[in-house]
């Protein structure tokens, strides 16, 4: 089932900046975002990862506004100038709480159904909008496939390679990992581009460009509750325990799906697909991009981009 | 029961290599050296453990206790016991606890892989031998077992030779961050907090052992029968338990053995070191980058030297023997 997509050089860094930003109260969040494109066009979410941000979809934005997408970028809780709007509230990375977010800000700009695409953080968001809340999706692209986590399974070891791989996910479970994390932020950036993204010449402004959203105030909670609570070694935010409950079933995605490997990928490596089949009821295609790794929409944004115009269109 | 265990391990070794030495042929046409055993073992009961060790050389000799780490076994020492022992020493060469064929003796002892335990140990088989004072040498583990008995012991060790020169854990500042580089270096140590990182070990030893080897030297081209080698000791009943456990006490996530609880109360001030002193680093070391000694200065007050040795990964004895064994005999000549 896997397709192949043109070979094309790595994307070179831009210098572009996403802006200006607009804001608006979304659930538990005021919500920073970048929009681009007709108001009456079909909308998208292009949903950003870990350690990332809005400035993966640099490219692939004006691509889709260009084509009549209402493009939405927004910064993820704990990203940016994106906030909490109580400070009592747990500043949750739980995966039920960025799928919340997404549809609270659809919710906020009145956005009836539109794609959802992300990759990382913000492809685990997409899915789970997609799975729980279908009646809202036009369609899903997804990096790296089926991305909800089975959390009754954290403990199940994987092969080596992949545990070293996740080497930061389990520094995170100290409060080493915490403090390590609050001091070196920028460093333990690059060096998971780097691995990640072993064919992307990256440079350092376009390093800076994003690594500037990581200065968040809620940036080091938020990050390390996330990585705490999939192994089961945090405890979630109650408000969000139904939905939880219900991701614990890994619930199939019935909306028209595209996903993406990157055959480059130095995190997740790329797959034929054939293992997440099971979990999409109506996948469209799985493409493997040549060279591209993790950060797929800012590495290769032609495919990334053409993936949501096929489900626009569709 | 020793006799069975070792019978057991020679024909699970036996399976190893025959397996090594038919890949070996087909690769290259030409057989593999039979690969040099340190064997046969003795064994000794010694405080909490039945140690089994290799020895070697004239019983009357000047005694060398060659300490061995984690993820190896006594085999890092396989071309300096008989460089020592051929220039007149007596050489110890002990499994750690949760290695090779050394046994706990009660089943409800800890099997807590603590440094204060692992010195201890050094200690009690000095004194189940009647080996009053002794060179102790080591690397990794063992030069943490090294250090905490020169430390606590003084009296008991007429000179050190450590690899990555002091080596006993500041468990205070065990919440410190690295620089990012060096903590992705120590994946398999949180990794090993969950776990997952149990599961992983139980399941993948040798696949995890591999990795390390090839991480922490990467310059070592080391062939598949020498890892099986070593690898074999890394299936003692207790090895997972003793791993884990050592991993999580030096963060503070997991309790001692209180019958250490002194001996830790001690190594928490971070003792100096007064015996002669020799530490050695490999400029290869992947895991410890090679240093040149000076932060660690405070901590030898008798005469220290320290040495970079060319070429060599983390497993220094094993990698650069005979620097290894040049230390070892200039600290045994005084």
């Amino acid at each position: 089932m896997t397709e192949k997509t043109a070979a094309s050089a790595p994307h070179a860094a831009s210098s572009k900046r996403l802006e200006p930003l607009r804001q608006v109260d979304a659930g538990v969040l005021n919500i920073a975002y970048y929009e681009a494109g007709p108001a009456d066009g079909p909308a998208v979410m292009l949903m950003h990862g870990f350690p990332y941000d809005i400035h993966s979809y640099v490219d692939v934005a004006p691509q889709l506004a260009a084509q009549g997408c209402r493009v939405i970028v927004p910064y993820l809780r704990g990203y940016g100038p994106t906030r909490f709007r109580d400070s009592s509230t747990p500043r949750s990375g739980e995966q039920a709480a960025v799928g919340v977010d997404m549809m609270a800000l659809m919710d906020a700009l009145g956005i009836k159904r539109a794609v959802f695409a992300g990759y990382d953080w913000g492809g685990r968001a997409a899915c789970i909008g997609a799975a729980l809340w279908p009646e809202r999706c036009i369609g899903l692209v997804c990096v790296n496939s089926y991305l909800i986590q089975d959390i009754a399974n954290a403990m199940a070891p994987q092969r080596v390679e992949r545990e070293v791989a996740l080497w930061y996910q389990y520094y995170f479970q100290l409060e080493r990992g915490r403090a390590g994390l609050a001091a070196n932020r920028r460093e333990i950036t690059r060096i998971l581009w780097t691995q990640w993204s072993p064919n992307w010449p990256f440079d350092d402004a376009c390093l800076e460009r994003t690594a500037a959203a990581h200065d968040n105030p809620d940036y080091v909670d938020v990050v390390i509750h996330s990585y705490r609570h999939r192994f089961g070694l945090a405890d979630g935010d109650p408000q969000y325990a139904d939905i939880q409950r219900r991701l614990a079933t890994l619930p199939p995605i019935t909306a028209r799906t595209i996903t993406l490997d990157g055959a480059g990928d130095g995190v997740a490596p790329a797959t034929d697909g054939s293992a997440s089949a099971s979990k999409f009821t109506n996948r469209l295609a799985h493409r493997v991009v040549p060279r591209a790794g993790h950060n797929l929409p800012q590495e290769a944004p032609e495919a990334f981009a053409a993936a949501v115009m096929e489900l626009v269109k569709a | 029961m020793s006799d069975c265990v070792d019978r057991m391990r020679r024909l699970l070794l036996g399976a190893a290599l025959s397996g090594v030495a038919g890949r070996a042929f087909a690769q290259a046409a030409v057989p593999a050296p039979p690969l040099r055993r340190m064997e046969p073992l003795r064994h000794a009961d010694a405080g909490v453990l039945n140690v089994a060790y290799y020895e070697e050389g004239p019983p009357d000799g000047p005694v060398a206790i060659l300490l061995h780490g984690f993820p190896y076994d006594i085999h890092s020492y396989v071309d300096v016991t008989p460089q020592l022992a051929t220039q007149g020493c007596r050489v110890i060469v002990p499994c750690l606890r949760g290695f090779g064929a050394t046994r706990f003796r009660g089943s409800a002892t800890l099997r807590s892989g603590e440094q204060a335990a692992i010195g201890a140990d050094v200690i009690a088989l000095m004194d189940a031998l009647g080996i009053r004072s002794a060179v102790l040498a080591g690397h990794n583990w063992g030069g943490r077992a090294a250090c905490v008995a020169a430390a606590l012991w003084p009296e008991r060790c007429r000179g050190m030779v450590t690899v990555n020169s002091y080596l006993i854990q500041d468990l205070s500042q065990a919440m410190v961050p690295a620089s990012p580089r060096d903590e992705v270096a120590l994946w398999y140590e949180y990794y090993f907090l969950l776990e997952r990182g149990r599961a992983g070990l139980a399941a993948n030893r040798r696949e995890i052992a591999r990795m390390l080897w090839e991480q922490w030297s990467p310059d070592w081209d080391f062939d598949e029968a020498t890892f099986d080698r070593s690898a074999a000791a890394h299936d003692n009943p207790d090895y997972v338990d003793v791993v884990i456990h050592s991993y999580r006490h030096r963060f503070g996530h997991a309790a001692g053995d209180p019958r250490y609880a002194d001996l830790q109360r001690r190594l928490a001030s971070q003792p100096p070191i007064a015996v002669p002193s020799i530490t050695l680093d490999g400029d290869r070391d992947g895991v410890l980058p090679a240093s040149d000694g000076s932060a660690s200065a405070s901590k030898f007050t008798g005469r220290r030297i320290h040495r970079i040795v060319p070429g060599a990964g983390h497993n220094v004895p094993q990698e650069a023997p005979e620097a290894f064994s040049a230390a070892v005999m200039e600290l045994i000549r005084g």
